[in-house]
């Protein structure tokens, strides 16, 4: 089998009394795009940052591509792309000249990655805006352009951590676009992220929680393994309506998700009907209840509760 | 890695600094127009106080009054007496080592003079190149010369019987300023404020380049880039030592055309030194840059560990010597006390490097202990 492009064995980083990851391990393979869920402070950015050689672990090995970061950093940081949070970008460079400054980081001769930075200064839509200064980019645009300079040095591993926050649907999609593409070029991107939607664009995922991984494998893995079945119940008083679901047989979890509650039941656990009939004798005023497919997001409730719920034991 | 990857790393971060200061207009404004300001508005006086000059004395009259003279200057507490010398080529020499603050000179024939009634004069030698003292020193001179003269006018009087408001002063104070002959103090003031000026400002302008580049988000980036800490060190310092020594350009440039004040050394000596100096002071901004969470603290800072001891510790405003002693020896590991001296002497004294070997190695030495220590806790902040 081919050396992973990503290899995380035992990882430990504890800031002060905080434990940040915790025994981490994973592999990730040659072309994957790998998601590293949680929600904030499930450990997922500071993971990154240990591998891209931004913070030392305490404890555990890391190797990108095959060369080991603790040992040998340069190497290592030499073959990662890495998109921080906070873009990462000069505000006070323009787009072509943060490009040239990350060029000149990662030892690339213009010359070189001229054809690689038309080539992704068109596929984000940001030709025409070279000699913008990147303080004056909208988020979407910052994000693109971040990814650019991530990206020029034809990394072979790109880390990405939540790429799409703040930045709007179209440059969004496009951002998606460009990362779907990468595998093709034996890429393999990890990205953090905390929305079910996203993740479940991964081909892999590794659900983190308290800095320790709750699950790993692909999304239907996770729905298939942590759901069974699943009623959406709209509702507007949620707090009623979780106190008199809660304690009902075969209730097995109950999280809410914008105006609805999503209710995980056991397999022999009451149907939708059976539901809303104790909503409504409760006298709590329902919009429907309807069984559903259980999503990628169920999964992920339901692996945080579970993480929460043994932290606290 | 196939290019000369170091440099290549130290230039790109060089290179982006530098737009930055171009680009941005509070860099700007403190490039340029704050030296300029600073200058200007210190250009003036700040009141002075000493005691214990070190003098020396040159009596070539041997009379009962000269010695009555010479007794009641060596007992007054703002003098101390070095030596009695036995030519006026000695008291220069001292001057010149800084042995002396002054010389004071009782000529042949000034208790013949004084006997007979006619005006005996004396002759005080100053050093220039620090008006302030020489000032101070002439008018201490002055007040304990007049006290005699009382003394003597009520002899005469008695003597003679005339009224004592009808004598003349029996001795008559002549001054002989050596370096800086219209003992201004702007002449003066000025190397010392250019010091002053461009220590602060130095730290200044690093103070902010690497916490702002964490506040922005910019940092990540490039530290997760393969580049090594000393490379961004060394990058970050490059732009800011060309700034800084254009800024010592610019304020040898306003004092020469505002104050009429030019180093009367050697300029490329100067220039040199200069650039020693301000590593020393820009490795330290670097060094708060590192560790400050945001740039307001980081220009705070920066003010205070340059701006207070430059001003206090290092001579430029209260005599090193009329400091306690521990003060003192702090005062020598501040870079800003040795180069006080040296811009002060290409300034006044006309000289080169050449008298100040010890405040050379002594400023290369501070200078490379903080890029030393800047590198350090910038590391140190990465963990």
């Amino acid at each position: 089998m081919a050396e992973s492009a990503v290899r995380i064995e035992g990882l430990r980083k504890r800031f002060g009394e905080i434990v940040a990851v915790d025994d981490l391990s994973l592999q990730a393979q040659p072309g994957e795009i790998f998601g590293l869920v949680g929600s904030d402070g499930a450990g997922k950015t500071t993971t990154l940052r240990l591998l891209c050689g931004l913070l030392k672990p305490d404890a555990g090995t890391m190797a990108v591509a095959g060369v080991d970061v603790l040992r040998e950093p340069e190497q290592a940081r030499g073959r990662l792309g890495y998109l921080p949070q906070s873009f990462g970008l000069h505000d006070d460079l323009s787009i072509a000249e943060n490009i040239r400054y990350f060029a000149d980081l990662f030892c690339q001769e213009m010359s070189e990655v001229a054809e690689r930075r038309d080539e992704l200064l068109a596929a984000t839509g940001l030709a025409e805006f070279t000699d913008r200064l990147a303080g004056d980019l909208s988020g979407g645009m910052k994000q693109k352009a971040a990814l650019i300079c991530a990206l020029i040095h034809r990394p072979e591993v790109l880390l990405l951590d939540e790429p799409t926050r703040g930045v709007d649907p179209v440059s969004r999609r496009d951002l998606w676009r460009i990362v779907y593409g990468l595998p093709a070029e034996g890429v393999t991107v990890i990205v953090a992220t905390p929305d079910a939607d996203e993740a479940e664009r991964c081909s892999r995922l590794a659900v983190l929680a308290g800095g320790a991984i709750a699950d790993l494998g692909t999304a239907q893995e996770l729905i298939a393994r942590h759901t069974s079945r699943l009623v959406e119940v709209s509702v507007a008083d949620q707090p009623r309506a979780r106190g008199a679901l809660r304690e009902l047989p075969g209730v097995a979890a109950i999280s809410s998700l914008g105006e609805s509650l999503r209710v995980s039941l056991t397999v022999d656990g009451p149907s939708a009907d059976e539901l809303a009939q104790v909503l409504r004798e409760r006298e709590i005023a329902i919009g429907g209840a309807t069984e559903v497919e259980p999503r990628l997001v169920d999964a992920l409730l339901l692996l945080e509760a579970r993480a929460a719920r043994d932290g606290d034991a | 890695m196939r290019c000369p990857a170091p440099l290549r790393r130290m230039l790109a971060v060089a290179r982006a600094e530098w737009i930055h200061n171009v680009r941005d207009r509070r860099s700007l404004a403190i490039i340029i127009a704050l030296p300029i300001m600073l200058l200007l508005l210190y250009g003036y006086a700040i009141d002075f106080a000493l005691d214990e000059l070190l003098f020396a004395v040159l009596d070539e009259d041997r009379t009962e009054q000269s010695a009555e003279l010479v007794r009641s200057m060596a007992s007054s507490r703002y003098f101390t007496l070095v030596s009695a010398v036995g030519t006026p080529a000695e008291i220069e020499r001292m001057i010149a080592a800084g042995r002396i603050r002054f010389g004071f000179v009782v000529p042949r024939g000034f208790g013949e003079d004084v006997s007979a009634g006619r005006a005996g004069q004396v002759q005080v030698l100053l050093d220039g190149s620090d008006s302030m003292t020489a000032g101070v020193a002439l008018g201490y001179v002055e007040a304990i010369v007049r006290e005699r003269q009382l003394d003597l006018i009520a002899e005469w009087a008695a003597r003679s019987g005339v009224p004592p408001a009808l004598i003349a002063p029996p001795i008559d104070v002549r001054t002989r300023t050596l370096y800086n002959p219209e003992l201004k103090t702007v002449t003066f003031m000025v190397p010392g404020l250019i010091a002053v000026i461009m220590t602060m400002l130095a730290a200044l302008l690093t103070s902010g380049c690497i916490v702002r580049e964490r506040e922005v988000g910019s940092f990540e980036g490039l530290a997760a880039s393969p580049i090594a800490p000393v490379e961004i060190i060394i990058g970050k310092l490059l732009p800011y030592a060309a700034i800084a020594v254009a800024d010592v350009i610019l304020c040898i440039g306003v004092g020469w055309l505002v104050f009429g004040v030019y180093p009367t050394g050697s300029r490329p000596a100067l220039l040199l030194l200069s650039g020693l100096y301000l590593v020393a002071s820009l490795a330290i901004g670097l060094a708060i840059s590192s560790v400050a969470r945001t740039q307001q603290v980081a220009t705070l800072l920066a003010f205070l560990a340059t701006m207070l001891p430059t001003l206090l510790l290092t001579g430029f405003v209260f005599p090193l010597r009329s400091m306690p002693t521990v003060l003192q020896w702090f005062a020598q590991v501040i870079p800003a006390t040795h180069f006080l001296k040296v811009i002060r002497g290409i300034y006044l004294k006309g000289t080169g490097l050449g008298p100040y070997t010890q405040e050379t190695v002594a400023l290369a030495v501070i200078s490379l202990a903080l890029v030393v220590l800047a590198a350090k806790s910038f590391r140190k902040s990465l963990e």
